[in-house]
């Protein structure tokens, strides 16, 4: 039997696997228009999607390395900062990326039915990160 | 002294900068700086004041240590591909098995027996074992690391067949595997200590009262042939630790170990007297009861030698018989759960 601190561990990294692939989405689908970092993350908080900073801008600059972003220093309020955009490839592999994302999310509706799974008591962790 | 603000974020950053590759530094380092900067900006418009040192202190806290901040932007580094773990822990106990235990029997059991301190040996025994493990262990994991970096495949992704896939191993196997490895060890230290033992040796002296056991000529006869007998069974049970389903071909040698075994026992049962007693303190008739008494103790456990190897041959002859009796299995049928 698990206790508590084991089931909310296995949560936890669950819910880390299942976001991983759904923020490179978020962020592809957020740079459309250009952003820099700090604007980036807040933009997408407002959207109910927190990502922590270290996260964060190791995925941009993955992303920019696989060429679906590309980036530019320049001065802006006094302050040089890196703006990114999606690149001709981002805007290319993002459209087939959201139709992934779409037959996936229905999919798993029909799974589900018209079942309703009670969540569970959030774990420290999540509440800690939104707030 | 009080740190500045511009104090510690400097230290925070230099420490990021640091950990990360050296090419990517500035780059990372300043876009790093700027989120900071914009995150106190943002901080000191809510609190409507300059922030403090706690707070900033606070602040950095809640961004992270500088290894973790840093270890974001470094590529995941493993040593080796998991899927060659198995494969990599099996080799290390072959060659540790192949490397340590006929080093043990016969470079440091044989000096450990002859020496006056053999503590002190012993110990120092025990010192360049370690250090030879872990020489092996690193060779090993060398080994391994670099076919991993390197992408040495040990065989092409596409030509495998099924049908040479290995057998799925039973619960008996790993039994039968562990029996036959307990053998060999046994085996190797039991002609260690027959070479050591008998080695030119034609009687055993020392006892009390100037008492010496003379060992009858049967023994230089016996010599070599109980040596090589004792590690050939070693040399087999090794391979069948290793090979466990070779059935046939392991009851074949044993048989012939178990007559061979039966032949010299036979020798020196038909040899008389395997020892002789001699000591000047000891009356002519106490020797000749003391040797008649040793002598009888010899062949009583000769006798029950021969009764156990008899019973082992009889043993694998009938398994060899069952074997040619049996029929082919049939598929088992699978059970997915």
């Amino acid at each position: 039997m698990h206790t508590n601190a084991a089931s909310s561990d296995i949560f936890d990294n669950l819910r880390l696997e299942l976001r991983r692939g759904c923020l490179v989405v978020a962020v592809l689908a957020q740079l459309y228009t250009e952003h820099y970092g700090y604007v980036l993350r807040k933009a997408l908080e407002d959207h109910g999607l927190a990502i922590d900073e270290n996260t964060l801008y190791p995925l941009l600059r993955r992303l920019e390395s696989q060429g679906l972003l590309v980036s530019q220093w320049r001065e802006e309020e006094k302050r040089n900062k890196r703006f990114y955009r999606l690149s001709p490839l981002g805007e290319e592999v993002l459209p087939n990326l959201l139709a992934e994302w779409r037959k996936m999310t229905s999919a798993l509706e029909r799974i589900l039915g018209g079942r309703s799974l009670a969540a569970a008591p959030r774990s420290a962790s999540q509440d800690k990160e939104e707030r | 002294m009080p740190i500045t603000n511009s104090d510690l974020l400097e230290r925070y950053m230099h420490a990021v900068r640091f950990l990360l590759p050296e090419a990517q530094q500035a780059d990372i380092v300043a876009e790093i700086g700027e989120d900071l900067q914009s995150q106190v900006e943002e901080r000191e418009a809510a609190l409507g004041h300059t922030l403090g040192e706690d707070d900033l202190v606070a602040l950095l806290k809640k961004r992270g240590s500088p290894a973790k901040v840093a270890g974001g932007y470094l590529p995941e580094r493993r040593l080796m591909n998991p899927a060659m773990l198995p494969v990599y822990w099996l080799v290390l106990k072959i060659v540790l098995l192949w490397v340590y235990v006929p080093l043990f029997a016969f470079v440091f059991l044989g000096p450990v027996l002859a020496v006056a301190r053999p503590g002190e040996l012993l110990l120092r025994c025990c010192v360049e074992y370690w250090r030879a493990a872990f020489m092996t262990v690193g060779m090993v994991t060398t080994v391994f690391a670099l076919l991993d970096r390197y992408q040495v495949k040990f065989q092409h992704a596409d030509s495998w067949n099924p049908r040479k896939l290995p057998r799925v191993p039973g619960t008996q196997d790993a039994m039968t595997r562990w029996k036959h490895l307990a053998g060999s060890i046994f085996g190797v230290a039991a002609a260690a200590f027959w070479a050591y033992l008998m080695w030119r040796r034609s009687e055993f002296s020392g006892f009390p009262g100037g008492s010496r056991i003379i060992l009858g000529p049967v023994w230089k006869l016996i010599y070599w042939p109980v040596l090589g007998l004792t590690l050939t069974s070693a040399f087999f049970d090794l391979l069948s630790s290793l090979y466990p389903r070779w059935t046939r071909v392991r009851s074949g040698v044993r048989i012939g170990i178990d007559t061979g075994l039966l032949l010299l026992v036979a020798a020196v049962l038909k040899a008389g007297n395997p020892v002789e007693f001699a000591g000047w303190s000891l009356s002519a008739r106490d020797l000749a009861n003391s040797a008649t008494s040793v002598n009888g103790s010899i062949r009583i456990i000769l006798i029950m030698v021969v009764v156990i190897t008899i019973g082992d041959a009889i043993h694998e002859i009938l398994r060899l018989w069952r074997g040619r009796r049996a029929k082919p299995a049939a598929i088992p049928s699978m059970q997915y759960r």
